[in-house]
């Protein structure tokens, strides 16, 4: 009877529970849109650092991390091409990676220099499709160089611009080398941009004197699954390296995952405040308008316990009646921004960028959130009506009755 | 029977503003009421009518003094205790209706059995007796807004009739309703007090309602002023 009364009485005024239906459609379309961005963006973002900066997982000589000697190369023959023949693995490609300076006529600036193979790069970092200007490694040029778009404006460097790359060599001697810009790329990290630089690997051993060695083996897999069991496998395979996940070689992608997981939650503490205010407001007008019968109630015997049920059931069924429109709303809208994206060039292109974050942005539906944010919903309205409800309770029917 | 005491109310009054300017609504009132009495509560506006009725409902607590109704005093009742205490004990009928409007008539009425915890069977056949009393029994399914105050009022007896109350309280009853309407509800109040032993107390200035009562208690600043048993028509 409580609950039919209930349901009823929030048909009473048709406006007013069509407004808190709308708003409580609103604050859920809000959270879950926040979260889905945000998932998106972080999708994204993970995205870039596996498939184009540091793959799935890495292999170093132990010491290598260290200082980044030249010395510290991959020992040879211990059967790295295994890893090749793995069925989980998409991709692998050996780098030489070595820390230096790039020097101009107008400047210089601390980079990380790359000693990569063309056409393995492609097929793990795709940075043959970051190219902005010029080639990707032509044959005919000698010493050719891929710097980011960063760089090249700092320093005022374009295609064919001569610069000289210094570093150390394997006997910690330091050597330098002329090299001429054969490409300018640009990556969704700009900060990365900034201060890598790619040659071609034979080159950059030639100077390094290691021969045909490598620092590090890049390794890209079908599918991120398969990490947990491949690492294990590798790390078993090759106990004397360092095998790393790329959680661990871009701690900083890991760090704004969890950053930006708790900003949404922030976020979302605001959007439901804002819905709570609403709710009391209106909460506490229909309980006003109904003194009287409220006071009447408890004349003829509801008790409070009863008095306070119908008040919170009567917010429970305008919640439970704005969820699912708030649901079908936000996975139309998610999903249609899911193909087509959204530009959030707006914010800024320089600062999204420099945060290693696309400016296009795919917000995923958060399926696995859906039923925390219903539960956030729901204790939101709840807890809003528990200060209307127990004003409803002070009531004394003598008074009530009077109004 | 007709001796069964139903409300024995000693030396009570109400205050209000006892801080300030304490005006005595009520003022040192004895009330004696047996089972089964028809009587009217009259009196000027101001005349501490609905406060006496207030107190005796437990719907207000006095100053001072006791009310006993059924052997227990209820001015010792917490909040709690008194709600539940008139849901059992007392009925309810107010001047202005006062029916829930999202419920039928016939919600209206099992409401009270459906908070006492009665079984459905039970509460459909006293919703059928408690219909066919008040001559309501073709507009069970009526929300409050189809029916005529009148018939808001007899379904307001109904509900009050609902719980097999003490006695039924009835504060300016017909009030609000034309003469053929409150003839008719005083019929019905009349017929189920002398049918079924039904004590009724009503608050009053109504001509209509006073020329039934059996007993008359008129009250002049709080004070009982003359407590008589005219010949009645009830």
């Amino acid at each position: 009877m409580i609950l039919i009364m209930a349901w009823r009485n929030i048909w009473r005024n048709k406006a007013r529970s069509l407004i808190i239906i709308f708003s409580i459609m609103l604050g859920l379309f809000s959270a879950l849109s926040v979260v889905a961005i945000y998932k998106g963006m972080m999708r994204s973002r993970v995205r870039t650092v596996i498939d184009r900066e540091v793959g799935h997982l890495q292999l170093h000589h132990a010491r290598f991390k260290e200082d980044y000697l030249a010395g510290f190369v991959l020992p040879e023959g211990i059967g790295l091409e295994k890893i090749d023949s793995m069925p989980e693995v998409k991709a692998t490609t050996r780098r030489t990676v070595t820390t230096g300076m790039l020097s101009t006529a107008t400047g210089s600036s601390g980079i990380t220099i790359y000693g990569v193979v063309p056409d393995d790069e492609k097929l793990i970092s795709q940075l043959d499709k970051m190219i902005v200007e010029g080639k990707y490694f032509p044959a005919e040029m000698r010493n050719p160089v891929l710097i980011g778009k960063k760089l090249a404006k700092k320093l005022k460097l374009n295609v064919k611009s001569k610069l000289v790359l210094m570093f150390s060599d394997s006997t910690n001697a330091m050597v330098s080398a002329a090299f001429r810009v054969s490409a300018i790329y640009e990556s969704e990290n700009s900060s990365l941009d900034e201060r890598s630089v790619y040659v071609a690997r034979e080159n950059l051993n030639k100077l390094l004197g290691i021969g045909t060695a490598t620092h590090e083996v890049v390794v890209l897999l079908h599918r991120d699954e398969d990490l947990d069991r491949v690492i294990v496998s590798i790390g078993k395979m090759f106990p004397s390296l360092k095998v790393e996940r790329w959680e661990d070689l871009s701690p900083e992608t890991e760090l704004m995952v969890d950053t930006v997981n708790q900003y949404s939650y922030i976020i979302l503490i605001i959007i439901m405040l804002a819905l709570a205010f609403g709710i009391v407001n209106t909460m506490l007008m229909a309980i006003l308008e109904r003194t009287r019968e409220l006071g009447m109630l408890l004349a003829l015997g509801m008790n409070k316990v009863k008095l306070f049920f119908l008040i919170q059931s009567e917010t429970v069924f305008l919640t439970l009646a704005g969820c699912p429109f708030g649901l079908m709303f936000s996975w139309f809208t998610i999903n249609y921004f899911n193909r087509k994206g959204i530009d959030l060039s707006i914010f800024g292109d320089e600062m999204m960028s420099s945060f290693g974050f696309s400016t296009f942005v795919y917000p995923e539906f958060p399926f696995d959130k859906v039923t925390g944010m219903l539960l956030i919903v729901v204790a939101t309205s709840i807890l809003s009506s528990l200060f209307p409800a127990i004003k409803a309770l002070r009531l004394s029917p003598v008074e009530a009755l009077r109004k | 029977m007709q001796n069964e005491t139903v409300i024995d109310a000693h030396n009570v009054s109400r205050i209000y503003n006892p801080e300030t300017i304490p005006v005595y609504a009520v003022n040192q009132v004895h009330l004696h009421l047996s089972k089964g009495e028809f009587t009217a509560l009259v009196g000027p506006s101001g005349s501490g009518k609905t406060t006496l009725l207030n107190l005796v409902g437990g719907l207000d607590r006095p100053d001072s003094g006791n009310i006993i109704i059924n052997n227990i005093d209820i001015t010792k009742l917490s909040s709690n205790q008194l709600i539940n205490f008139r849901l059992n004990h007392i009925g309810f009928v107010f001047q202005s209706f006062n029916l829930i409007p999202v419920l039928t008539a016939r919600e209206n009425v099992e409401m009270i059995m459906h908070l006492q915890k009665i079984k459905r069977s039970d509460r459909d056949l006293r919703i059928k007796q408690l219909f066919d009393e008040v001559q309501l029994s073709d507009k069970l399914n009526s929300r409050p807004s189809e029916l005529s105050g009148g018939q808001q009022q007899r379904v307001a007896v109904a509900r009050a009739l609902a719980s097999k109350p003490k006695f039924v309280l009835a504060d300016e009853p017909t009030a609000n309703l034309d003469t053929k309407s409150a003839y008719n509800l005083l019929d019905i109040m009349a017929k189920l007090n002398r049918e079924e032993q039904i004590t009724f107390l009503f608050s009053t200035h109504d001509q209509r309602v006073i020329e039934r009562a059996r007993r008359v208690i008129t009250l002049v600043d709080g004070k009982i002023a003359s407590d008589t048993q005219p010949t009645s028509t009830a």
